[in-house]
């Protein structure tokens, strides 16, 4: 009874958290993708929470908490100074337009499932059901930051990607331990600043935050 | 002797940390002088120990890395480089204090002292490596580090360019290290520790024991400067500050001998005749290159580094003719040419980091490397003068100093090559002798060119002129290294056993401390011939006490009267009028004029009024380095021709960039999952 | 019987000093005769000693430390090797003290501390100088190791007590070709060591084909009397290797009297009869230019690897 609610909650709550990511494929303004980020981290606290409950895991509450105060509260405010920064910097032109978008990332999911079927065929976690969809979430990730021309933007691609990974480790496992996870929030918190210093000169060079233009530095 | 080995990395880490945390530059500069002097010394003092006593020191502390844990053993070849690393250590530490001062505030003395001290830590831990992990490790950092002392100086022109060379050589060299180490562990990774490998090597197949010593060559090679994999020694060691420079020189590329010795002959115990004879071939070539384009260099620093090259193939040369020997049972005759190459190790460090010393003394007096503005400097700097002398007459080979009795035995170890009873084998001897005899009176030739110009005659420029001597920690540096040069010339009856218990029982060769007398001779095994620099030297000194004494005695007139130079007429001698390291070089320069194949440029202008009024005359002269023109060149054209075809795919868009990675990823993913 | 022994070392040294002005003088008159001129007589070098050492020292303004210190450094390491050539007895005393590797590298030691003392006024012609001795020495230096290899690969050894003794007990090697192909070789080298035509002429006052006389161009008063005897000194030390290595017959082995006298004489007798084909040598032949000096060397090279191989081949 309690590992049928506990798979049912999971699945669910993946596919909330990969719902939030297909939302990035049809905004363009910034600022909605940095609700979209916020929410899919509010989504992904809760599942934490409860694979923690479930699982009987204390740790993974300590590692929602930090998941929520860098995901939910700092990062969507140092991506909304960059907004300010940067005002009217759309996502207008990605190379994808948004309907074939959807429709790569209906297939990358499909994908996903196909690659992930050995595992979840062998694995007898209440879990599995998600594993497909966070496999699925890291190549739309991956998808936005191939595909999207403005910086800001790929780094929120990068961002949900790096959820998804996070969505894989604590669906896989039950959670690393709690120094691997707080590692790998360091991890991500520095490469944001990095990226951050990176549009700052990007933009400075090209008086834009295109990231189209950097075909001008090969010589 | 463990607690010596703590004390040495103690005083390194303390060098560093001190180095790196304390505010002032002064003390910047004391603490990693300190602390690298502490360290080195303490490593010498260990090294001497554990020659002396014979003892093994094992550590092993396995937390630090995983699968086999961080290994130390110290055994007699280690204890030996050890004490190399500690003789020529502490006097670079204490050198560095003068010279990084001209530093301040251009480079970072922080990074320097600790990087210096990190350097010699890690040179120090490699000689005592006992697993493939731990080596590979502290090679790599010994590189690392080498590499960020190298391009100190990053802000003049080539050094970042000598920088990439080294780095990119030290890797290639990496690579087939590794290579090496896996076939030697036979793809086990659990059976890295070098016992288990001297283990296994036993039961490998002739094959891949060549494949491991080609490999080891190829990679110990490269670090060691071996021709034609040297061309990064003549370009990193001028431009590394000097005291780096003879560090480089003395003892990082003596770690490709050291790495040779304990594979070849240590790890594998020794391997067929054709072995050695490659050895053997290679520093020939080695050796005779070197001191060809030695010969051609003006830059003191680069010049020096040549020879270095040369060195290296001398050592190679007793090491070849070891194993060779080695591999027909002439185990006293074996041992001879190892020690011959152990001995020119020491040898080379001392007196190349002496003359290293010197010249970083006078670019640190004059600023400038190029000899040809040089000249006058022994009124101006007599100490470093008479340093650099007594380093130039050691790597020179003559008694009675140290390079003499190193080159003896190598001599004496080729001249037994007629025991071979294979002729083929037996006839690239007496080729060796020939060529190992034109390289030292090359040197010899060389080093009055380097002297004469730079020290002797008048100034050749501004800067010359108004040269100062060097700080007192400098040459207290350079005297200490001196006194090594003098002491392990007239000793060698006292370090030949010492070599000799170094070798027993590598690769089964016998203990030879008792062949060697420890009278004031060195004998050749099997009373083959025998010498006593010793001797040598104390008849010098009588005789030139001697000589003056008796000239009083016969009331020769003393007077002595100072006056112009003689100059067929002329009125008032210029620099101009000198003899330049140009011209001093140039009959070696016709005579191997195939090898140098030396291009020139000679335009004249001419006064407006008669062709025999000559306003200026511009000369200038460049020879291809061989290596450069048949290897070098087209393996870039050919890098080049094949990076451009790789660059259609570098479009410049980071989109692209990321569509790779990611196609890369999903492939990788299916690939996992269907196949 | 030891005391004997370095009595007879320091009796030898003596000797040699004391011959060398003649050997040089001797080669000059024989030469002077052939070539129809009557010449100095024999002993002038003597009177040049005498004369030299009574002058007073003129010093070039340029000069160092160096080149006082040089002169002396030359004559005691030319000194130095006479303790090591059996001149008149075989073995000697010390003969352990040094082989014919240490005979080459201090001769090497004196030939370097010139070059530098002639680099050091600062003059053209010294840098020329030191720049051609020092070419003319790297390029010979593998043809002597060569001939010792093959002395030694005949004797068992390359100390100079071991080799004349060898051949004394053996002397079927002293016609054997690799022998010969050695002496030849070593000839040569004799040659262009000790500065004699066709490599360098001694005799010479044009600077621009001066090797040794330009590089001792600045030295006057005793420091040249010094370098003039060394100079001499290293033709006789030349001279008597070619002498008693190949044909070591008429030295002394014992350290009887009698013996001790012959070999006085065979030695007098041997370094003539070298001084008396060296003269007609330098009678025959022109000075060749500088930069064919390395192929002959190089022909005395191929000589020496021939000789070597050929020893090979009859061992």
């Amino acid at each position: 009874m309690n590992d049928a609610l506990f798979s049912q909650l999971s699945t669910l709550g993946s596919s909330v958290i990969l719902l939030y990511g297909f939302t990035l494929l049809w905004r363009k303004s910034l600022h909605a993708y940095t609700v979209a980020f916020q929410w899919q981290s509010i989504a992904l606290t809760f599942l934490f929470l409860i694979i923690g409950y479930f699982g009987h895991d204390v740790e993974l509450y300590y590692v929602a908490g930090f998941l929520f105060v860098l995901k939910v509260l700092i990062l969507p405010r140092y991506l909304g100074k960059l907004e300010q920064r940067f005002p009217g910097e759309r996502e207008s032109r990605p190379y994808v337009n948004v309907a074939t978008s959807l429709v790569v990332a209906g297939l990358l999911v499909l994908l996903a499932y196909a690659i992930t079927r050995p595992l979840v065929l062998v694995s007898d976690l209440p879990t599995r059901g998600g594993l497909p969809l966070a496999v699925g979430l890291i190549f739309v990730g991956l998808f936005v930051i191939i595909t999207r021309k403005k910086a800001l933007t790929q780094i929120v691609g990068f961002l949900v990607m790096e959820n998804g990974i996070a969505l894989l480790a604590a669906l896989g496992t039950y959670g690393i331990p709690l120094i691997i996870e707080l590692g790998v929030f360091l991890d991500v918190l520095m490469g944001f600043l990095v990226m951050q210093v990176f549009v700052y000169h990007i933009h400075d060079t090209f008086e834009s935050i295109d990231v189209d233009q950097l075909n001008e530095l090969r010589h | 002797m463990t607690w010596l080995l703590v004390v040495m990395i103690a005083g390194y880490g303390i060098g560093a940390v001190g180095a790196l945390t304390l505010g002032r530059s002064l003390f910047v500069r004391a603490a990693a002088t300190s602390g690298a002097i502490i360290g080195a010394g303490a490593a010498f003092i260990l090294g001497s120990a554990n020659l002396l006593s014979g003892q093994t020191l094992t550590i092993q502390i396995s937390d630090i890395l995983p699968i086999t844990g961080f290994a130390l053993r110290l055994d007699g070849l280690g204890a030996f480089f050890l004490v190399v690393i500690g003789l020529l250590g502490v006097p670079v530490a204490l050198y560095s204090f003068g010279y990084s001062a001209a530093y301040e505030g251009r480079y970072s003395l922080r990074l320097i002292g600790a990087m210096l001290n990190g350097l010699l830590l890690t040179l120090s831990l490699q000689v005592m490596a006992d697993n493939a992990l731990t080596f590979l490790l502290l090679w790599e950092t010994m590189s690392l580090s080498a590499y960020w002392l190298v391009v100190t100086e990053h802000d003049q022109p080539g050094t970042l360019q000598a920088g990439g060379w080294y780095i990119a050589m030290t890797h290639i060299g990496f690579a087939a290290l590794v290579a090496m180490f896996l076939l030697l562990s036979g793809g086990d990774a659990m059976s890295t520790s070098f016992a288990a490998m001297r283990a296994n090597a036993l039961t490998l197949a002739p094959l891949a024991r060549d494949a491991v010593f080609l490999l080891a060559l190829f990679g110990f090679g490269s670090k060691a400067g071996v021709v034609p994999l040297h061309v990064w020694l003549p370009m990193a060691h001028p431009v590394a500050p000097s005291h780096v420079s003879a560090l480089m020189s003395g003892v990082v590329i003596k770690m490709g001998i050291y790495g040779l010795l304990r594979v070849t002959l240590d790890l594998l115990g020794g391997g067929p005749a054709w072995w050695g004879a490659l050895v053997l071939a290679v520093g020939t070539v080695t050796a005779l290159l070197g001191v060809l384009y030695a010969l051609m260099e003006h830059d003191l620093k680069r010049l020096l580094a040549f020879h270095s090259v040369e060195n290296i193939g001398i050592i190679l040369i007793g090491i070849g003719a070891g194993l060779i020997f080695r591999s027909y049972g002439l185990m006293a005759l074996a041992t001879l040419g190892f020690i011959g190459g152990l001995y020119h190790t020491i040898n080379h460090a001392s007196f190349k980091g002496l003359l290293f010393l010197g010249a970083g003394s006078v670019l640190h007096a004059t600023g400038t490397r190029n000899m040809e503005e040089m000249g006058g400097l022994i009124k101006r700097m007599p100490w470093t003068a008479l340093f650099f002398l007594i380093g130039a007459a050691a790597i020179s080979a003559l008694p009675p100093l140290n390079g003499f009795v190193s080159e003896w035995l190598v001599f004496q170890a080729l001249l037994g090559g007629f025991n071979i009873p294979v002729p083929e084998v037996a006839v690239a001897f007496p080729l060796a002798v020939g060529m190992l005899a034109l390289t030292s009176g090359l040197a010899a030739a060389c080093f009055v060119k380097a002297f004469g110009i730079s020290f002797l005659a008048i100034p050749r420029s501004h800067e010359a002129e108004h040269a100062h001597e060097a700080p007192l920690s400098m040459r207290i540096g350079m005297a200490i290294l001196a006194l090594a040069c003098i002491a392990l010339g007239l000793a060698p009856f006292s370090v030949v056993p010492l070599l000799g218990g170094v070798l027993a029982g590598l690769g089964g060769l016998p203990d030879t401390r008792s062949v060697f007398t420890l009278d004031l001779m060195v004998q050749a095994p099997a009373g083959f011939a025998q010498v006593s620099p010793t001797w040598i030297g104390l008849g010098l000194l009588i005789l030139l006490a001697l000589i003056p004494l008796v000239m009083r005695l016969m009331h020769v007139n003393r007077k002595r009267r100072v006056s112009d130079t003689w100059g067929c007429g002329r009125i008032g001698q210029t620099p101009r009028m000198e003899y330049t390291a140009t011209s001093f070089a140039e009959p070696l320069r016709r005579v191997f004029a195939e090898l140098y194949r030396p291009t020139k440029e000679l335009s004249i202008d001419f006064h407006p009024e008669s062709k025999y009024f000559v306003k200026s005359i511009k000369y200038s002269s460049r020879i291809t380095p061989l290596f450069d023109r048949v290897l070098y060149d087209p393996l870039l054209r050919l890098i080049q021709r094949i990076s451009r075809q790789v660059r259609r795919i570098q479009t410049g868009s980071l989109h692209l960039y990321l569509m790779y990675v990611a196609v890369i990823l999903i492939l990788l993913l299916i690939a996992a999952r269907w196949f | 019987m030891i005391v004997t022994g370095y009595v007879l070392e320091i009796a030898q040294v003596a000797l040699a000093l004391l011959l060398a002005p003649g050997l040089a003088g001797f080669v000059r008159w024989l030469k002077a005769r052939f070539q129809n001129r009557r010449g100095a007589p024999p002993w002038q070098p003597y009177f040049e000693l005498r004369k030299l050492f009574g002058k007073e020292v003129v010093m070039s303004n340029n000069a160092s430390w160096l080149f006082r210190v040089a002169p002396y450094i030359i004559f005691a390491s030319t000194v130095t090797v006479t303790l090591l050539v059996p001149m008149i007895v075989a073995p000697l005393a010390l003969d352990g003290m040094g082989d014919l590797l240490m005979v080459v590298y201090l001769l090497l030691l004196g030939t370097f501390f010139l070059a530098l003392a002639g680099l050091d006024p600062g003059t053209a012609f010294g840098g020329m100088g030191a720049s051609r001795e020092m070419t003319v020495a790297a390029i010979a230096e593998p043809t002597i190791a060569l001939a010792i290899f093959s002395l030694a690969l005949s004797a068992g050894s390359t100390n100079l007590g071991r080799i004349v003794t060898q051949e004394l007990a053996n002397p079927a090697v002293t016609v054997s070709p690799g022998h010969l192909l050695a002496l030849a070789a070593l000839f040569i080298v004799t040659l262009a060591e000790t500065g004699r035509l066709p490599v360098d002429n001694p005799a010479t006052h044009l600077e621009l084909t001066m090797i040794h006389e330009a590089m001792i161009l600045e030295y006057s008063g005793r420091y040249l009397a010094l370098i003039e005897w060394a100079s001499w000194l290293k033709l006789t030390i030349f001279f008597t290797l070619l002498a008693n290595l190949f044909v070591p017959w008429g030295i002394a082995t014992t350290f009887d009297p009698a013996a001790l006298t012959l070999a006085v004489l065979a030695l007098i007798v041997k370094l003539a009869v070298l001084g008396g084909i060296v003269a007609v040598v330098e009678t025959r032949v022109a000075k060749l230019r500088l930069f064919r000096v390395p192929e002959l060397l190089g022909a005395s090279f191929v000589l020496a690897l021939l000789a070597v191989t050929s020893s090979f081949l009859l061992k």
